[in-house]
């Protein structure tokens, strides 16, 4: 045979670059010259890469968005610790604001000038509001405006003098307000501070992430961000059997297997770089809608969402490079001849030791940090890379399984069961890779999101506390500054004639000191305290069986607390005299005597948790108004019936002391941090699980599209619809099943592992598993439901028509 | 021939797609046991009018009766029902289904009739036999030649027993060896079974194997009995 007839095949290294790039180019014309079909799958193929690119872009924006974000919130922080400043001319007093509407939290300062000096001012405003004025952000004005933000009104007697910039807020979201009050008025607050200049001086002195914690967000962004690759893969070969036809079509007039190769992959490339277009769009895009979304009460301005330069440039060059080695490595499966695409009919067998060797090696980079993950241990990056590149391989492995698991499982399956399963595990049995591939995104997202459940439960129950406090007996409480008892008593009217409070425990309380003369030092004369209340407040902070007003109670410190000197008798002299620093003032005495008819009696944990010890004094044996300095606590019951009955109370807090807070009374607290992580990887997770969703749905109508001759026939001969969704949602549900129960199976593992890791005990999260594969099963249904219509329409008897 | 005994019978069809017209007032009959041949140029109406026929597609007007029913009047599910039930179909190319073996792909009709899989197994496997492709009945339809697969598409027309087979160019993808085994046992197991065929065709060597002769042109269908 001569070389005419048999052309030998171009030696890859000889072949000039430029026939490389006309090759390329072709490619390239094809993607967007075949008419309809081929602009409808380079459009697939870009929306799917866009989709990918703008999530990866938005991943790689997060540093950014952070650091800007909290070093705006650093620069207006009027709270650091530190040496504390003297009050001077040019120094402003400033106390927290900050108050709480309807679960949302609103930050706010409250200041006054301490001389005649430039205080400074904080970012973002023009001047230091005055007394009664005050500056909000926008979000704040726009609450305040609008009806929802009728009830806070009240909360802010202050005239808005104007909106906080850019510069002053963390977020464009955020609810903050500084306001102008007098130095009188901080006599009414609790704590308060002199500034000399804003911003934080303790920059990058925060305390190290708990390793748990650390070692979540490492896992949850490969959890979250390998499903998005693969679904960039998968996009990428959307598609593939029309173009395998036309490639056919290329060899029969003369293309060699390597310009055919060269050809399709000018195609995926163009696909691909017309998909990182579409997701630089998407992504400012979405840039434009985040910016001013509040999520938890964190939002981020557009100019803050910017992707980090080296993992942008990295996307960029890694998106179109992979679209290339997708599609060359989707068709070393087959054989484009000239006559048409010949498919492997028997594939090769999938190898089982190399899917295995990914997860044991991830295990086997997990197994040393186990018990010894965490900040304060040696080579901390190190460690954080080796526990991200050991998940990163068990979770790739589990992926890489999927295949085998799904081929080595149907082949099991026989003709036996009815026709939509015969018809749904042949075409399986035909090509499970398809399938393996669209379920590869499930897999992992699910692996992942078992496996941080796992160690979410275990770092809850590290971060949730027992308060001690008791929301059945008072819903809420508040701390009122007072400056003696009288106020209290009226402060207490006041809770008591606010709309929606049921019922009021209010007790005062202060120090009284020993009166037996004394050589030592003032400071350390013994103390205990009085507490003044009605009879039922009493009831709810020490054990009584009666109570009279009149009555006086003790509680000795010393059998509880083992401190105290006992001098709280009943006959005994207290003083109730005290000097501006706090010491008893043993000059000046103030006396008075307990009552002989005292009675010893045991404490009890009040609503709020505490334990009180000491003198107990109902108001007509001890006139509160004597008390000199107290303290006064308010724990409140509220009547559920009233909406917004929390808000009222607020609103008499505010009125009371303007930088006064109310506190929820809850029985547990859960650390801040730890929820929103989790909030954050749920979100993500789910968000996940529906792109991946979004691609399965893609990938089944492509395969539909592909066979709609063949269904027009199916209907031809009788076939019933039914029949026909059946096999679609067998389908589906059979690689899901499997790839449900590899990445349980997998979850499961590296579970186990991270806990070892932040040694913690072994748990597992039933209801976390549970979500997870429900969503799962969501996703069959999802995919099912969305490819009817379209099923339908195919198998219309049209299709059989040829002209 | 008149229509007085016809097996299947359409009256003044018209078929619009878009603004083309595929049938313009075509009739048709044909008797039990009959194998009719419907010829005419590309485009002209001949497929159109096997899908009305068959059910499939309905027509803008006229009828078509079959055994006494107006199928035009019928619901999808009974045209389906009819379709699963009594009626066979050969089609040109991309009718088995790729995933099944050919086997499998014979006993299909049978299973979406509800009838049990060893029994359909057992039918499927005497009409291969019959059809003369045992031989690939395990295999799937891509490991198969082109006149074998197109056999087993004839052995799956013929296994629910139809009283009408309806075939669409069923040889245009064969060679003419080829084609010439798969018209003379598709007749020889038709007339057997005293099944009507109506045969789609543009090929005058394939329209011998028929009884009678129509020729479909603009839309129009013209019985040759008389004229061959």
């Amino acid at each position: 045979m001569s070389g005419r007839d048999a052309p030998a095949e171009e030696p890859r290294s000889r072949v000039p670059i430029a026939r490389w790039a006309a090759d390329l180019a072709m490619g390239g014309r094809f993607a967007v010259t075949g008419g309809r079909e081929s602009w409808a799958r380079t459009i697939m193929t870009a929306v799917g890469v866009g989709l990918g690119v703008a999530l990866l872009l938005l991943a790689s924006s997060v540093p950014t968005m952070y650091q800007q974000h909290n070093e705006r919130g650093d620069a207006r922080s009027a709270f650091s610790f530190g040496v504390g400043v003297k009050p001077g001319p040019d120094t402003l007093r400033v106390t927290n604001g900050g108050t709480t509407y309807r679960d949302q939290d609103i930050g706010g300062i409250l200041m006054a000038p301490d001389g005649k000096g430039t205080a400074p001012r904080p970012p973002g405003i023009d001047r230091i509001p005055a007394t009664g004025e005050m500056w909000v952000s926008p979000a704040l004005k726009d609450l305040l405006a609008s009806d929802e933000g009728k009830l806070l009104r009240d909360r802010f007697p202050y005239r808005t003098i104007g909106v906080i910039g850019d510069s002053g807020l963390a977020g464009p979201a955020e609810l903050t307000y500084y306001a102008g009050i007098s130095q009188k008025a901080f006599g009414h607050v609790d704590s308060s501070y002199h500034i000399d200049h804003w911003g934080v001086d303790d920059k990058g002195k925060g305390e190290p992430l708990d390793p748990a914690l650390l070692l979540l967000i490492i896992v949850g962004c490969v959890v979250l961000l390998l499903p998005v690759l693969i679904f960039i893969a998968t996009a990428a070969r959307f598609g593939g059997e029309r173009r395998d036809r036309r490639l056919a079509a290329l060899r029969l007039v003369g293309a060699d297997i390597h310009m055919t190769r060269r050809i399709a992959a000018g195609e995926s490339l163009f696909g691909a770089l017309f998909g990182l277009a579409v997701g630089g769009g998407l992504f400012l895009l979405g840039r434009e809608l985040v910016s001013g979304v509040d999520v938890w009460g964190i939002s981020f301005f557009a100019s803050d969402i910017v992707p980090s330069a080296p993992l942008a440039l990295a996307i960029a060059a890694a998106v179109p490079a992979s679209a290339v080695m997708v599609t060359l490595i989707a068709l070393r499966g087959i054989a484009i001849e000239p006559l048409g695409v010949v498919r492997n009919a028997k594939p090769k067998r999938r190898r089982l030791w190399w899917r295995l060797l990914l997860p044991l090696l991830g295990m086997a980079m997990l197994l040393p940090l186990a018990g010894g993950f965490g900040a304060g241990s040696a080579g901390g990056d190190m460690k954080a890379y080796q526990a991200a590149a050991g998940a990163v391989l068990v979770l790739v492995g589990v992926t890489a399984l999927l295949p085998w698991v799904v081929e080595a499982v149907v082949e099991r399956f026989g003709g036996r069961g009815s026709v939509p399963w015969q018809l749904a595990t042949r075409r399986l049995q035909l090509s499970s890779g398809t399938a393996s591939r669209a379920v590869s995104g499930i897999t992992v997202a699910v692996a992942g999101a078992l496996a941080l459940q796992m160690l979410f439960a275990s770092v809850q129950a590290d971060n949730t506390e027992s308060t001690g406090q008791d929301p059945n007996r008072a819903q809420l409480m508040a701390n009122v500054p007072v400056a003696n008892g009288a106020e209290a008593r009226d402060a207490f009217a006041r809770y008591r004639a606010t709309k929606g409070v049921r019922d009021l425990l209010g007790v005062t309380d202060d120090y009284v000191s020993d009166v037996r003369p004394s050589k030592e030092d003032p400071s350390s004369v013994p103390e205990e305290a009085l507490t003044v209340a009605d009879c039922p407040s009493l009831r709810e902070v020490i054990r009584l069986t009666s109570c009279e007003n009149g009555d006086v109670f003790l509680v000795d410190s010393q059998s509880y607390y083992g401190e105290g000197e006992g001098f709280a008798k009943p006959g005994a002299q207290v003083n109730l005299a005290y000097h501006d620093g706090g010491t008893p003032d043993l000059r000046e005495k103030k006396l008075w005597t307990i009552p002989r008819s005292a009675t010893q009696v045991k404490p009890r944990q009040d609503p709020t948790g505490g334990m009180r010890t000491g003198i107990f004094a109902t108001p007509a044996a001890f006139d509160v108004a004597d008390l000199p300095d107290p303290q006064a606590v308010a724990m409140i019951r509220l009547d559920q019936k009233v909406p917004d009955a929390t808000e009222y109370v607020r609103n008499t807090s505010a009125a009371l002391s303007p930088a006064m807070d109310v506190m929820r009374l809850s029985s547990t607290s859960q650390s801040d941090e730890f929820s929103a992580i989790r909030k954050a990887l749920f979100i993500g997770a789910t968000a996940t699980l529906l792109l991946i969703g979004a691609s399965m749905i893609v990938t089944t109508l492509e395969q539909l599209r592909e066979r709609k001759r063949l269904l027009s026939v199916l209907v031809a001969f009788g076939t019933r619809r039914t029949t026909l969704s059946w096999s679609v949602l067998w389908q589906t549900a059979v690689p899901v099943v499997l790839g449900l129960a590899l990445s349980v199976a997998g979850g499961l593992a590296l579970g186990v592992m991270l806990l070892k890791m932040v040694g913690q005990p072994l748990a597992v999260d039933w209801s976390g598993l549970g979500t997870m594969t429900g969503i799962g099963g969501g996703v069959i249904l999802l995919v099912t439901l969305v490819s009817l219509p379209p099923l339908w329409r195919m198998m219309r008897p049209e299709g059989l028509r040829t002209e | 021939m008149t229509p007085a005994g016809s097996l299947l019978i359409a009256t003044s069809l018209h078929k619009t797609y878009g603004h083309t017209p595929a049938l313009d007032g075509a009739d048709f009959s044909i008797h039990p046991g009959e194998v009719v041949a419907v010829m005419g140029p590309s485009g002209s109406g001949k497929s159109t009018l096997l899908h009305c026929l068959a059910g499939i597609v309905k027509p803008d007007s006229g009828s078509v009766h079959y055994n006494g029913r107006e199928l035009t009047a019928m619901s999808d599910t009974g045209r389906s029902g009819l379709r699963r039930g009594e009626f066979g179909f050969v089609f040109q190319f991309g009718q088995l289904v790729p995933e099944l073996s050919c086997s499998e792909n014979v006993a299909l009709p049978l299973r979406l009739n509800g009838v049990k899989r060893k029994e359909a197994e057992s039918r499927a496997s005497a009409w291969m036999e019959r059809l003369e492709v045992a031989d690939v009945a395990h295999k799937r339809p891509g490991e198969v030649s082109g006149g074998q697969g197109q056999r087993v598409a004839v052995a799956r027309s013929l296994v629910t027993g139809p009283r009408v087979l309806f075939a669409d160019e069923p040889t245009g993808a064969l060679d003419s060896l080829n084609g010439e085994r798969v018209m003379e046992l598709l007749t020889e197991a038709a007339r057997e079974a005293r099944t009507a065929v109506v045969l789609v065709t543009h090929e005058a060597r394939v329209a011998a194997y028929s009884d009678r002769e129509v020729v479909v042109r603009d839309g129009k269908a013209r019985d040759m009995a008389g004229v061959r």
